[in-house]
């Protein structure tokens, strides 16, 4: 299987008012294409910060860290922000919809990002939106959606460039048992089809529901499961 | 990405039209500056191409119309009377300046006056301005008589064939002046000159000589002569008023301007606060299209978007109030160069205003944006 996702001795320190906090400390981590991994631990583990890492929206302090074969780490910030648009997906805790754009509207801007304009975009636009439920409400506004319609429309927007990874930090965070479940449901349908998923919860039973759950604590992975 | 822009400046509608207002008000009033400056210009050269070949001598030391001169009637005639000079007596004469009433701010026009002029030269300092009603000649040798200007009509209330009292003496209307590109023409209330003399208490005395040189190429020669016989006499010709003139107008010009720098800065102020304000309140946002792949560039030219529309918006309104402000102040309107010109300077007014908040937002992390809250 190709790795996706290579991390050796992984390091991130920040520094807060002259103390250095170490978030990472020397994480070592694959993921194989067509993988639904789970991170998880407490708060404070790092789990975020490692998806924050491979997701190319931060840089390591130190160690190596490899997309597809190619090193994230010495990127410089336009390279990690072509990553972003065409190679992975986010879906954030709290949905992160633009909320001046309707639904449609959410979905086609990363597709514009991408370069894929006019007829096209709204194409797949409209076909995911209907893979994930919500078809009919498409010229809706964020504001008009419960919290579960909205991650699903953060998933439709985070899948719209067929990304290689799709990355998501807490997708269930925010929403109730039942809802969160439809919303797990929707990522092991994508990750059947193929699609390459990383999620961090602190949920156990969230996480039970991946394929490979790994934990994390104090900024090092424990193992796996 | 325009769209975009637009979407985010109808979501926060009242900011907006705060925004677009005052960048309206900085436009007209860089426009209504233009305008006044058009205005002063135009009247300058309309009342200085009248004196192209004119020679104005007065009492040395005073200024143009010459209300505070005051020269011997006798001096004047002996001008007249030389021939050496070459002059073309049937537009020379002498004549009586009395202001009547004073312009609102010191550097502008009076708002009336009396000219007195001989019988028989009334066309000497207004050429052959003709008459909308009555006559622009004195009639016979009556000296109880006034041709008024088209403002003087006005500030007198007095039509052809009205009596009018000026100074206290009951004058008879004989006719009012078209409007002329002199101003002076048009405010003046131009009686003979002894009725003049009378009126005010200067039997004896006028104001000025104008005179015309015979060969327009010989007035300078003339001048000089008279400036070297009349060493205590101010001898000015067209150009000379032309030097004076654009001194007078350097400091209402000069102030003209600041109010139209003052008006840029205050619309590059308000749009780069109203933008720094919308930045920061939409971090989120902002940190949002970065994680999802959208650049800095793309990020500063959404922001750009924004101020430029609003200062078209704001703009082009503005802009075109200041076509009615030309009409009010009976100046010529604006051209079509002149009105692109106060266009360009709203949008370099958002250019400048954006440029900071736009620059704030491309530094927007997108880690930062993800755990604000």
């Amino acid at each position: 299987m190709d790795h996706i996702i290579e991390t050796h001795d992984l390091w991130k320190v920040y520094r807060m008012d002259g103390l250095a906090v170490e978030a990472l400390r020397g994480v070592n981590l694959t993921v194989e294409a067509g993988e639904f991994v789970a991170l998880v631990g407490p708060s404070g583990s790092g789990k975020s910060t490692l998806l924050h890492l491979i997701g190319a929206m931060d840089t390591p302090t130190r160690g190596e860290m490899r997309l597809n074969g190619r090193g994230l780490a010495q990127m410089s910030d336009a390279e990690r922000t072509r990553l972003r648009c065409h190679e992975i997906g986010f879906v954030f805790q709290t949905f992160n919809l633009l909320p001046t754009l309707s639904v449609l509207e959410n979905v086609e801007i990363a597709l514009r990002l991408a370069g894929v304009a006019g007829r096209e975009g709204r194409t797949r636009a409209t076909e995911l939106l209907e893979r994930v439920g919500l078809g009919g409400r498409m010229r809706h506004l964020p504001r008009q959606l419960s919290g579960g319609e909205r991650q699903r429309v953060a998933i439709a927007r985070a899948l719209a460039n067929q990304p290689a990874l799709l990355l998501a930090d807490e997708p269930t965070g925010n929403l109730d048992s039942a809802t969160g479940q439809a919303i797990v449901d929707l990522f092991r349908q994508f990750n059947a089809e193929g699609q390459t998923i990383v999620m961090v919860t602190h949920n156990p039973e969230v996480a039970a529901q991946a394929v490979r759950v790994m934990r994390m604590r104090d900024g090092k992975l424990m193992g796996q499961s | 990405m325009f769209d975009i822009a637009i979407k985010n400046l109808f979501t926060r509608k009242t900011r907006s039209i705060l925004c677009i207002l005052a960048v309206m008000v900085s436009v007209y009033l860089n426009g209504s500056t233009a305008t006044m400056n058009n205005r002063m210009y135009d009247a300058m050269t309309a009342e200085l191409a009248r004196y192209m070949g004119k020679i104005y001598v007065q009492q040395g030391g005073s200024s143009y119309p010459p209300f505070d001169s005051t020269i011997a009637q006798a001096t004047a005639e002996a001008i007249l009377a030389r021939t050496d000079l070459g002059l073309n007596l049937e537009e020379s004469a002498p004549l009586i300046f009395v202001r009547m009433e004073r312009g609102m701010m010191p550097f502008m026009p009076a708002k009336a006056m009396v000219i007195g002029v001989p019988i028989g030269k009334e066309n000497v300092l207004f050429g052959n301005v003709e008459a909308t009603t009555g006559a622009n000649r004195f009639p016979g040798t009556a000296d109880d008589v006034v041709i008024l200007g088209e403002q003087a009509a006005n500030y007198y209330n007095a039509m052809a064939g009205q009596d009018v009292t000026i100074n206290g003496q009951t004058l008879h209307v004989v006719g009012v002046l078209k409007r002329s590109s002199m101003e002076s023409a048009n405010i003046a209330a131009i009686v003979p000159l002894p009725t003049a003399q009378r009126l005010f208490g200067k039997e004896g005395m006028v104001s000025a000589v104008l005179l015309t040189a015979g060969n327009v190429n010989k007035v300078e020669k003339v001048s000089a002569t008279l400036r070297q016989d009349y060493p205590v006499l101010e001898v000015t010709t067209q150009n000379d008023m032309q030097q004076e003139a654009q001194k007078v107008m350097r400091m209402p010009m000069f102030y003209m301007s600041m109010m139209s720098v003052t008006a840029f800065v205050v619309a590059v102020a308000v749009i780069m606060s109203t933008m720094v304000m919308a930045v920061m309140e939409r971090t989120r946002e902002i940190g949002t299209l970065r994680a999802i792949g959208a650049s800095r560039r793309l990020i500063l030219s959404i922001v750009l978007a924004e101020t430029l529309i609003l200062s078209l918006i704001g703009g082009i309104p503005g802009t075109l109030l200041s076509v009615p402000m030309a009409a009010v102040m009976q100046s010529r309107l604006p051209t079509p160069v002149q009105l692109t010109q106060i266009v360009i300077f709203a949008l370099v007014a958002g250019t400048l205003g954006g440029l900071y908040p736009a620059w704030r937002a491309t530094q927007v992390d997108p880690l930062e944006a993800l755990r604000y809250e």
